[in-house]
């Protein structure tokens, strides 16, 4: 029972994570393509789901969670991500969202936070936000299945939460999209995971590319 | 090979910076008495750094670093998600990291300051990321803003009332609003300032010296 409670508290949009200044990619979509429907929306959501959660940030949380205990281990996966985000947007967001969590992380008294903080600050890791949570949620308790589903249930609410934000969708609506979502959650979670990192985003990516050089933007990527 | 140990690191205990906030509505006047207390801190020896959460761009943040006043690396802009309060109180977690980074890159940083974008009277910092916070209103926003008892007006550890020279421009009564400010804050200071001719900013830096950094 605690780890589902433990993957609900730190899935909950309440933890301190810093993931509600990040739309990875959303505000540049809404911005280029104007008129933006709900349903628009969850088929964006849903391939970021399938063609970069699953078989990218997934693989790369698993992956720092099973290491956990060996840091230098951690530390490779953290450069296999950095070097298969395509996006510098959203490597530097993964980066910058990786340090927020740590740092929320560092000051509860995570066992391994502060180790890994040491690494990254360091400058022989990174610290994307995938990998710290590997390790973090290992110290913290999350079992595995919890610690994926918290994984996935995060990128579908850092979505909808900015889509709010931006006026994409109402608060209600919005609720709407996480329930269709669902399943599609749980079944990438319970499928196998594939043996290397990657992901096929590039409208995202096109879109984050102009938005970090936009002068007026309400989020970091 | 690393091991995960238990050792709980306090921010606290961690920290060594001073971590100031200064918030306030927009257009009160935070950034220009930011500029105005870099100097007077600086003259005084303060070894300090600030962040900014512009809420649309890096206008604050980019006006800090090409003043002059400051080395430009020491200045970082951390983007607020449309939230300006929730990145200094509900997940102030992006600017906790900011912070820590200045820390890392200049060692023997003594004062941190964080000004928040342009919000409401609502506003007000955690005390995750600040230690004493300051809240910066106007009187050409209304001399009824004390009597609206906002938590920013009500819980800083400091008011300031900024743009003391517009008040006849304006119809305000600048000696009775400073009298109610006072009144509703219930001892809790208030000071008055001038920011574009930099009145009363000695005596904000003297309230910072005393509260956060421990200097006469």
């Amino acid at each position: 029972m605690i780890g589902a409670l433990l993957a609900i508290w730190q899935a909950d949009t309440a933890f301190p994570s810093g993931g509600f200044a990040f739309s990875n990619g959303l505000e540049g979509l809404a911005a280029a393509e104007g008129a933006f429907s709900a349903d628009d929306l969850e088929a964006v959501i849903e391939g970021a789901l399938r063609r970069r959660w699953a078989s990218a940030d997934r693989l790369a949380m698993v992956r720092a969670f099973d290491r956990a205990m060996d840091l230098d281990a951690v530390a490779r996966v953290d450069h296999e991500v950095e070097t298969t985000i395509v996006s510098e947007p959203f490597r530097a967001g993964s980066r910058r969202n990786g340090a927020s969590l740590l740092a929320s992380h560092v000051r509860i008294g995570t066992p391994g936070a502060g180790e890994w903080q040491a690494l990254v600050r360091a400058g022989r890791a990174f610290g994307h936000l995938a990998v710290t949570q590997g390790v973090v949620w290992r110290g913290a308790g999350l079992d595995l299945t919890g610690a994926v589903l918290a994984s996935g249930y995060m990128t579908i609410s850092n979505y909808t939460t900015a889509a709010v934000r931006l006026g994409v969708v109402g608060a209600v609506a919005a609720q709407t999209i996480v329930r269709h979502l669902l399943p599609v959650l749980a079944e990438l979670a319970a499928s196998p995971l594939p043996d290397r990192i990657e992901s096929f985003s590039p409208r995202l990516d096109v879109a984050a590319a102009r938005h970090a050089r936009a002068d007026l933007r309400l989020f970091s990527n | 090979m690393l091991e995960l140990s238990s050792r709980k690191v306090s921010g606290a205990s961690q920290a060594s910076a001073a971590r100031i906030g200064v918030g306030g509505p927009v257009g009160s006047g935070k950034t220009a008495l930011i500029e105005r207390l870099i100097p007077v801190l600086r003259g005084r020896g303060v070894d300090l750094a600030v962040v900014t959460n512009d809420l649309v761009t890096k206008e604050d943040a980019e006006r800090l670093r090409r003043s002059g006043l400051i080395d430009p690396a020491r200045v970082l802009a951390v983007e607020a998600g449309a939230c300006p309060h929730t990145v200094i109180r509900e997940d102030p977690t992006l600017n906790m990291a900011a912070g820590d980074d200045l820390e890392a890159s200049f060692p023997g940083l003594e004062l941190i300051i964080f000004e928040s974008g342009g919000d409401n009277l609502a506003s007000t910092f955690s005390l995750d990321l600040v230690d004493w916070w300051m809240f910066v209103i106007d009187v050409a926003g209304g001399d009824d803003i004390p009597r609206k008892k906002g938590p920013g007006v009500l819980k800083s550890d400091l008011l300031v009332v900024n743009k003391t020279d517009l008040a006849p421009y304006v119809g305000v009564d600048l000696e009775g609003m400073l009298t109610e400010a006072n009144a509703v804050r219930a001892g809790k200071p208030v000071l008055a300032t001038n920011a574009r001719r930099g009145e009363g900013v000695e005596a904000v830096a003297d309230m910072i010296c005393r509260a956060v950094l421990f200097h006469a």
